[in-house]
This record gives C-alpha cells, sequence and structure tokens, in this order.
C-alpha cells in the first residue's frame, strides 16, 4: 500500500462551512489513505499590541498587571484556536469519513507558519483559501489576500488556492 | 505680551535641560520612569538657578487642584476596574453584536467612548483593551482592529469632559477658562470625533472584517451586570451626578474628584474589606504633572514659552477662530514630536503668556485640548517614542506589522481632528 497523501488545510476560521466537501470533490479523497492536518495561526501581532500598549509605555495610569494581562490574552487565543479547529474538525470529519483529520496550532504571522509547516510536516499539497475574511470573491485582481498570495509565491509544495462560492 | 518674548541669558540653558528630559522620557534608558526623568529635569531646574526652590514650592503648590483631581480620578477608575464595570461592559458589546463583527467593532466604539469619557482615556486604553482582546478572540475573529478601535477612540472621546483626559484639566486651569464651561462644546465635539473615528474603522477594515463570526459563544458566558455589586452602581449614579452639579457650580474639580473617589471607596468598604485602598492611585502622574509644572515655570521664565506664543499665534491672536484652529495643529504637531502631556503643559503655558483676549483664550483652550488629546494617534501612538518602541521590538526579533498600524493613525487622526474642530467652531465661538 502506497504512503497516505497528506494535505495541511490552513484555516483562518471564517471559510466557507461547504469548505470540505469542495476539498473532496477536488482532490477524491474517498478512494485511498489520506491524512489531513487542519492549520490554525493565532497572530500574535495584536496581542503584543496590547500588552505592549502604547499607554502602557505612557504609563501616566496605575499600570494593570502586565504578566497577568499577558496571560489572559494567551489563555484567549489557546481557547480561540481550540475552539476553531474543534468546529471544523467535526465539518471535516463529516465530510471526509475516510480520512485522518488531526489539528494544528501554531503562533505567529500566518503566512510564514503556513510555509514552515508545509516544509516540515513534508505534505503533499497546502490548501486554503483566496481571501478567507471577506466571504465570497469573484476572480480578478486583488481577490486573492495577503496570505494566500504569501503561500502561492513561498510554497516548497503545490498549493490548491480554494474560492468561496455565493 | 510682546515685550515679554526676550530671552533671557538662561534660556539655551533651560531649553537644554527641558529637552533632555523630554530625550529621557521618550527613550527611558536605564527603565527610568517617564515621573523619574521629569523629577531629574525638575531638580536640574532648580539646581542651576532656574527656577527658585520657593518658585518650585508655589509651581507644586499651584497645582494642588489638578493633582488632588488626579488622586480622586485615578482612585475612582480603580474602584471601577475592581467592581467588574469593565468585563460587564465588554458582556454587553458581545451581546449586542449578536455576532456580527460589524456591529461588534460599532459596540466597542461605543463601549470606549464611554469609559475614556467617564473614566478617562488611559483607563479605557490599558483596562478596557485586554478585555476586548479576549472578548473578540471568543468569537474567533483577528483582534487587530478592535484593539486599535480601543487605542484610538480611548484618545478621541477624551476631549468630551474635565475627567477624559488629564490634558483636558491642566491645559483649563492654566488658562483660567472653567473646564466645566467647556463641555457644552467639547461633548458635541468628542461625539463628532468619535463617529468620523468608526466612519475611519469601518472603511479601513472594509475588507477584513468577515460578515459572520467563526464562533458565536452563548449569550449567557458573557460576564452580566449582575456580577457588579448594585450598591457600588448606585453609588457611581450618584458620584457622577454629585459631580456634574459641582461642576456646573464651578467649585474646584479636585476636591470634588476626591470626595467622589471616598464615597466609592466608602461603599467598597461595605461590600469587601480591603487591605490597600490607595492602590491604584496613579502616584507617578501625580509626580510626573508636578514635576512638569516646575520644568515648564523654568521655560516660562527664561522667556521661551512666551517666544513660542508669538511664533505660533503672533499673526492670528485677534481672531478666536484662527486662534482655535492654529493652537490645535500646533499642540498636536507637538503631541507627536514629544509627549502629549508636556505638549499640553508648554502649550497651555505659552497661550497663557500671550496674554490674550477672553474669547481668544477660550478659543485656545478648546484648540490646545483638541490638539494635545487627539493629535498623539498620528504616530503609532503618541509620539516618536513610539517609533523607537517598534525598533526596538524589531531588535529583539517581534515583527509587529508597523504599517498595519501607522497607516490607520494617519487616516484617523487628521480626520478626528478636523470633526472636532469644525464642531468646535460651530459651537465654540463667542457670537
Amino acid at each position: 500500500m502506497s504512503d497516505p497523501r497528506r494535505y495541511l488545510v490552513a484555516l483562518a476560521g471564517t471559510e466557507d462551512s461547504a469548505l470540505p466537501q469542495r476539498i473532496d470533490r477536488v482532490l477524491g479523497t474517498g478512494d485511498s489513505a489520506v491524512e489531513i492536518t487542519l492549520f490554525h495561526v493565532v497572530e500574535t501581532g495584536p496581542r503584543e499590541l496590547a500588552a505592549y500598549h502604547p499607554a502602557v509605555r505612557r504609563g501616566h495610569w496605575p499600570l494593570p498587571n502586565k504578566d497577568v494581562i499577558e496571560h489572559r490574552l494567551e489563555d484567549a487565543d489557546d481557547e480561540e484556536a481550540a475552539a476553531l479547529l474543534a468546529v471544523w474538525q467535526e465539518r471535516f470529519e463529516a465530510a471526509l469519513p475516510g480520512a485522518r483529520i488531526a489539528g494544528l496550532v501554531a503562533q505567529g504571522r500566518p503566512e510564514q507558519e503556513i510555509i514552515a509547516s508545509a516544509g516540515r510536516l513534508n505534505v503533499d499539497a497546502v490548501i486554503l483559501s483566496a481571501r478567507p475574511r471577506t466571504g465570497p470573491t469573484e476572480p480578478g485582481p486583488r481577490s486573492v489576500g495577503h496570505v494566500a498570495r504569501f503561500v502561492l509565491d513561498h510554497s516548497p509544495v503545490p498549493v490548491l488556492l480554494v474560492r468561496h462560492s455565493r | 505680551m510682546i515685550a515679554n518674548s526676550q530671552f533671557t541669558p538662561a534660556a539655551p540653558l533651560a531649553a537644554a535641560i527641558f529637552l533632555a528630559t523630554i530625550g529621557l522620557v521618550i527613550a527611558r534608558p536605564w527603565r527610568l520612569t517617564e515621573a523619574t526623568a521629569a523629577l531629574l529635569g525638575a531638580s536640574a531646574m532648580v539646581l542651576m538657578g532656574l527656577v527658585s526652590p520657593s518658585g518650585a514650592a508655589s509651581d507644586v503648590a499651584g497645582h494642588w487642584n489638578v493633582l488632588l483631581f488626579f488622586v480622586g480620578l485615578t482612585g475612582a477608575a480603580a474602584v471601577a476596574e475592581r467592581s467588574g464595570l469593565f468585563d460587564a461592559l465588554a458582556g454587553t458589546s458581545a451581546r449586542l453584536s449578536r455576532g456580527n463583527p460589524r456591529r461588534l467593532l460599532v459596540a466597542v466604539v461605543a463601549a470606549g467612548a464611554l469609559v475614556a469619557a467617564v473614566l478617562s482615556n488611559d483607563a479605557a486604553a490599558l483596562v478596557l483593551t485586554p478585555v476586548v482582546y479576549v472578548l473578540v478572540a471568543r468569537f474567533g475573529l483577528s483582534p487587530l482592529p478592535y484593539v486599535l478601535a480601543c487605542t484610538f477612540v480611548a484618545d478621541a472621546a477624551s476631549i468630551a469632559l474635565p475627567v477624559s483626559n488629564p490634558v483636558n484639566v491642566i491645559v483649563s486651569d492654566r488658562l483660567g477658562v472653567s473646564a466645566a464651561g467647556l463641555v457644552p462644546v467639547m461633548l458635541p465635539a468628542a461625539a463628532a470625533s468619535v463617529v468620523a473615528l468608526l466612519g475611519c474603522l469601518l472603511v479601513i477594515y472594509r475588507r477584513e472584517l468577515p460578515a459572520r463570526a467563526p464562533l458565536v459563544p452563548p449569550s449567557t458566558s458573557w460576564a452580566s451586570w449582575t456580577g457588579v455589586p448594585r450598591r457600588l452602581l448606585a453609588a457611581s449614579g450618584v458620584a457622577v451626578g454629585a459631580f456634574a452639579v459641582a461642576s456646573a457650580a464651578n467649585l474646584p474639580l479636585g476636591p470634588t474628584m476626591a470626595a467622589v473617589w471616598l464615597l466609592l471607596l466608602g461603599v467598597e468598604w461595605t461590600i469587601r474589606r480591603f487591605d490597600r485602598p490607595l492602590d491604584g492611585v496613579g502616584w507617578s502622574l501625580l509626580v510626573f504633572v508636578a514635576a512638569m509644572g516646575i520644568l515648564v515655570d523654568g521655560l516660562s521664565s527664561a522667556g521661551i514659552t512666551a517666544w513660542l506664543a508669538q511664533v505660533v499665534l503672533g499673526q492670528v491672536r485677534d481672531s478666536p477662530a484662527l486662534v482655535m484652529v492654529v493652537t490645535a495643529f500646533a499642540a498636536a504637531v507637538g503631541a507627536n514630536l514629544v509627549n502629549n502631556l508636556p505638549a499640553a503643559f508648554v502649550f497651555a503655558d505659552a497661550v497663557h503668556s500671550a496674554g490674550l483676549s477672553e474669547a481668544s483664550a477660550h478659543a485656545a483652550a478648546i484648540g490646545t485640548i483638541i490638539g494635545a488629546d487627539l493629535g498623539p494617534n498620528l504616530t503609532p501612538v503618541g509620539s516618536v517614542a513610539t517609533l523607537l518602541w517598534f525598533v526596538l521590538l524589531r531588535q529583539r526579533g517581534l515583527e509587529v506589522s508597523t504599517w498595519s498600524y501607522i497607516r490607520v493613525g494617519l487616516i484617523v487622526t487628521p480626520v478626528t481632528i478636523l470633526a472636532a474642530l469644525g464642531v468646535a467652531l460651530l459651537l465654540g465661538l463667542p457670537r
């Protein structure tokens, strides 16, 4: 038996819920072993903005305990990532009953983490949405967001770019 | 007084001490706090004989009203924070949004405006931002637009009331303008700048806010108002009312605010015995303000602020409308070059020394408050200091998308200033 095919599905969380069915239709995952890693990246930029907020730097006000705040923000991010992946894991398992689905969370900048993980996990292809945050996108100029564009430019493996249908 | 605008021989030294102090405040070497830096500068002014010891003492004593006000304000905000008010407010925003990211942004801006106006801008920025971050993360949304909204609305709404921003009291106190008397102009101006801010954010993030949040936690999972002690809510209502009456009666704001704080503290004591009632009072702000008063006195007696007044206001001093516009933009530029509080101090003193007519002084107070409150948002927030902050983050290998931050400020700041100025010009000029 040949090695299972392995895919990395990058999720911002706002993708069309029909994403698993569309992937299944394109890849025909029904007939052989497939491993799918659902990959969500927690962007740490905003958290750093909040923790090192300019008002913190300005320092006029009695400063709240920074460590406590940082922990609260991290916990919120972890909770969010876990909740998102749980939702999508269910959707993928329902749509692709034969496949092995796993979740993976990273922290940092999504485009770089996707590229790094694609290389590290040695997947056969990366799958992601063109512009997950804004819903349906017609093909045309600027219909691909900056994360997807970076992945298209830098991915060491084939990329499947999914568009949201109306 | 034009004759006054001669530099004394001490002017270069005074300027050097002031600039060195600002440099320390911005760069903060050796983890120096802002208050320590200002204190060092003030000591230098006294040691170099630019301000006499008795002059320094009377500078501090002359700010008694402002200083007492800040003790009361920071203390009262700490009580509010401990009471769970912020979580309840965030919970209400979450419920109102019903999982729609745009509505959530509107709700967050409204909550931030309320907190900034009633409890001061720093409270909104420092206390509300983490609460909002956690809230937005639970919706599975990218927190960036919301975190920035907190930052910007903290300043945009802070022109509203005397309590909203330390700058407001410092400026009106120095210019001898009734802080409460500015409210009929500043409240509508603040509303205009908040609405303008919201418009900017909705346009800037039109492509980044999804139509629906990926996760919608059940509405019962949010903190509710039942978590906030009833008695404390009632006392806050009484406090706000008392403060409004006292302001309208032109009682000094310092003792009023201190009384409000003591009232809230007393009510909190009946609910929960606490050990350290003085926790949360912004002592460093007090030291900073007191030291700034001495520093600016040094500049003033060296003739520098009078010179600045002549440069800025020389041509326009007789037209209140022009005075308002010019001071607003000059204070905004100053707030970005140095920190906004020093900028407000220097400007207030400059305008004071210009000996303007009553109408022009009134207009100058409005302009200075608008510029010094709203201006700091232009560069990432506050001043060149923030740019240095980004450099530091870079050196430590932390990549913050500087541009995603700066571009918002570059759009939001001029728009909010113009919106506030427009309203102030309509309502704030003598007719």
